[in-house]
């Protein structure tokens, strides 16, 4: 195994059971939160990615603090636990809230002097009138519920796009606009994003997903960049982060305001946007610091700090000794602007604003015979620009799409869609750009 | 050799897309062809806008206009998408909503090493090598010779041969050879017992673990398949099915029918008992006919080989007892348990 595959970069991903959490490693503030839980990461630091870590108890009773322990097993409940016998329909079943014989108090106990989630489930069944009654398949799920509840392993994982779109995804869809897995998959396809290139984004908050499933798309050690368009004074870039790019791969995004980008296009120098930073450049600098520690800390619920802003400003200011003082905003307007200069190969805008504007304007950018692709949330935007492109000449195969996607449970004699899913994927409107 | 890097015009030997408003043709562009007697004569490729002389596309830029015998269309450089709903089929073959999601849940990135089986007719092939391009390559197989075979030179003419290996074997019978044990970072199958490939999968699957990803039309193959992953020790087994709809968009007038002025007598009578206004809409509508069920797509998580040979262990265990564990409830569920 290569040491790439230790656990020694910024972002991991926690997983207990079917839960999958980001966190951003920081070796001096170990403890994470998990719905009520505690858990001290120490220890996890240099162990292989998809290593299995037994959570056990570091504290007295109510604190629900835990510590980590390497380990090698994972045993089911089921297999530890022997269940005697089982009813063979649920027609004596009765729910009157009254099986349980333990009362909430003792299982509190029960949870604090036991060391094993099998042990307390084992209690559990011990103390309940109804289990043995219950169908072979009601007991299943009963030690199904119940070991998600006493769960006792974590596993840490490797981020990559397909879990950080899931995890964000599932943590909040409104921060990513209500970006599926499914849209997000056919935004890299249908804009035919790969290692070579130049690809060219607006993105108006996605926390940064749209940028790293671009770039992840554009890959390591090739020649493909990204110009990375939004329209506030930070760039959002929490999943573009959590990618653990190595920096080779990371500077081929330029995460540029659209102002001053088109401004340092159109007009040369960003004589505005000069003249105001000049003015107070602290004052930007303290707000991005400050801004991005919030925005993390949202999400994570840690006290972070992302440095990048700050490293990538110093290699900048060693190769230009002319004017040391420029900021980093200002070479990334320079250099998106050398891109744009290049023409683009791709286009894709996935904005909170009406799209025709932005669209009308990015297309002028984008190279004839190449695709670009509009996400919106809902379909209105898009069925007007639909209508406002299909009367012009320079776009051809113009496509307005909408996905569904749904998930399975897939077992012997109990195969079904899951009861829940997600309705709501957002439209794509794709095409090409002609001349 | 139009599928390689992007192009600004096109050479002789290009495969181009030609658009006609709403049809999507692949051309390959040569001087001549073989006609049906064997004779080399000019290549006129006929559109329902009129013939196209396919010589004077060479030279011509990607993007632009030509000129039909009775009209005119555009000329683009093929993407994987575009060859999707073009190319010549020799199987059925996955599209490009599916495909989108395979690439995403086989976690391909540039220099990925994947595992293709079969190949049919390269449509997934295509966006395979199109991802992991330009360090990584794609290992694709087809038991049906002329398949392995007319692949093999397509991906040749197309200009992405050193991309892509491809083989004419039975991979269920044989596995993927001797040459691709613990190489891979993901393995597809789109094959009828894509059960059956899951050892073979294991076998040619890198040692820090990788993706696995089977495409099956029908639930009784998804079953199999997620029992056998679940035997071998794959983690996070997910199965879900994606459809994309295309939105006919269209501009809708219509009558508005006013009522209320009948709650009083009117001055002047008769009133003309008929719609008084117009109003219109930007409309999206759902066709009536669209495709209702592709496949079932499966993925999973081989873990790295230090957690594999625990799975086994406890695959052992898990049959002795004779039950196994359902490893794709997230326990959201929250039906009667009657029901199910
Ligand atoms: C549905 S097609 C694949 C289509 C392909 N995914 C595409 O998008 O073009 C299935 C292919 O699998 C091949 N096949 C079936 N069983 C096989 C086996 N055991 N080994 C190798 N190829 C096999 C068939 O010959 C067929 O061409």
């Amino acid at each position: 195994m290569i040491e790439n595959d230790r656990i020694y970069v910024d972002y991991i991903v926690l997983q207990k059971q079917k839960y999958k959490k980001l966190i951003k490693f920081n070796k001096h503030n170990l403890c994470v939160n998990i719905g009520r839980d505690t858990i001290n990461l120490s220890g996890i630091e240099g162990c292989f990615f998809s290593s299995v870590f037994k959570l056990y108890s570091s504290s007295g009773k109510k604190n629900r603090e835990y510590q980590l322990e390497l380990t090698d097993e994972v045993v089911n409940l089921k297999d530890e636990i022997d269940i005697r016998s089982s009813g063979i329909d649920n027609r004596n079943i009765i729910d009157d809230g009254m099986s349980q014989k333990l009362t909430t108090a003792e299982i509190e106990d029960l949870k604090v002097d036991s060391n094993k989630a099998s042990d307390i489930v084992e209690s559990l069944i011990v103390n309940s009138n109804t289990f043995h009654n219950k169908t072979e398949y009601a007991q299943e799920k009963y030690l199904r519920k119940k070991e998600k509840k006493y769960f006792e392993y974590i596993q840490i994982l490797r981020p990559n796009l397909r879990i950080i779109a899931e995890v964000m995804y599932k943590l909040d869809p409104i921060k990513i606009q209500g970006i599926r897995l499914d849209t997000l998959s056919q935004i890299m396809t249908l804009a035919n994003i790969h290692s070579e290139g130049n690809h060219l984004l607006y993105d108006s908050g996605s926390n940064g997903l749209l940028a790293a499933a671009l770039l992840s798309a554009i890959g390591q050690n090739t020649n493909g960049k990204l110009v990375h368009i939004h329209p506030g004074n930070m760039s959002q870039k929490q999943a573009l982060l959590a990618m653990n790019f190595q920096s080779e791969h990371y500077n081929r995004c330029v995460s540029v305001n659209v102002y001053s980008a088109l401004r340092q296009y159109y007009q040369g120098n960003d004589t505005n946007a000069k003249s105001h930073h000049v003015q107070n450049p602290l004052k930007r600098r303290a707000e991005e610091k400050i801004d991005s520690k919030a925005k993390v800390a949202k999400t994570n619920n840690e006290d972070d700090n992302i440095n990048i802003t700050s490293e990538t400003l110093q290699t900048n200011d060693t190769n230009t000794n002319m004017e040391p003082k420029k900021p980093k905003w200002f070479f990334d307007n320079v250099a998106s602007s050398l891109i744009l200069k290049d023409k683009m190969d791709s286009l894709v805008i996935a904005c909170r604003e009406d799209p025709k504007n932005i669209f009308m304007e990015l297309v002028e950018f984008v190279k004839p015979g190449r695709p670009f692709v509009i996400y919106y949330c809902v379909v209105e935007p898009l069925q007007q620009l639909y209508s406002t492109l299909k009367s012009q000449s320079n776009i051809a195969a113009l496509k307005l799409t909408c996905n569904w996607m749904r998930h399975y449970q897939v077992l012997p004699e109990r195969t079904h869609p899951e009861v829940m899913m997600n309705g709501a994927s957002g439209f794509l409107l794709s095409g090409y750009v002609i001349s | 050799m139009s599928f390689g890097n992007y192009k600004d015009k096109i050479d002789e030997g290009d495969t181009v897309i030609l658009y006609l408003s709403n049809t999507l043709y692949a051309i390959e562009v040569q001087r001549e062809i073989k006609n049906k007697k064997g004779d080399m004569v000019e290549y006129v490729f006929q559109t329902q806008f009129g013939a196209l002389k396919v010589k004077n596309l060479i030279g011509v830029k990607y993007g632009s206009r030509v000129e039909l015998s009775k009209g005119w269309g555009h000329v683009l450089q093929p993407t994987p998408e575009l060859w999707s709903l073009t190319l010549p089929h020799r199987t059925q073959i996955i599209y490009t909503p599916d495909i989108s999601m395979i690439l995403l849940q086989l976690d391909l990135v540039p220099g990925s090493i994947v595992i293709e089986a079969g190949t049919g007719s390269g449509s997934l092939t295509h966006a395979l090598i199109r991802r992991i391009k330009p360090h990584g390559h794609v290992y694709t197989f087809d038991f049906h010779e002329f398949r392995a075979n007319t692949a093999k030179e397509e991906f040749e003419s197309h200009g992405i041969s050193k991309f892509v290996t491809a083989q004419h074997r039975d991979v269920l019978a044989d596995g993927f050879g001797e040459d691709l044990i613990a190489k891979a970072d993901a393995v597809f199958l789109d094959l009828p017992s894509p059960w059956l490939g899951v050892p073979h999968a294991i076998t040619c699957t890198k040692d820090q673990g990788g993706r696995f990803c089977s495409f099956s039309p029908c639930i009784e193959q998804v079953q199999k398949t997620c029992l056998a992953l679940q035997e071998h020790g794959f983690q996070d087994i997910t199965t879900m099915e994606i459809l994309q709809t295309e939105l006919k968009v269209t501009k809708r007038t219509v009558p508005v029918r006013d009522l209320s002025f009948l709650k009083h007598k009117s001055s002047e009578s008769p009133v003309e008992e008929k719609p008084s206004s117009e109003t219109s809409y930007v409309a999206s509508t759902w066709p009536a006919n669209v495709a209702g069920h592709t496949g079932y797509l499966t993925a999973a998580t081989l873990p790295p080989l230090f957690r594999r040979s625990k799975a086994k262990l406890q695959k052992q265990h898990d049959t002795s007892s004779e039950e196994r564990r359902d490893s794709s409830d997230d326990g959201k569920m929250v039906i009667d348990e009657s029901k199910c």
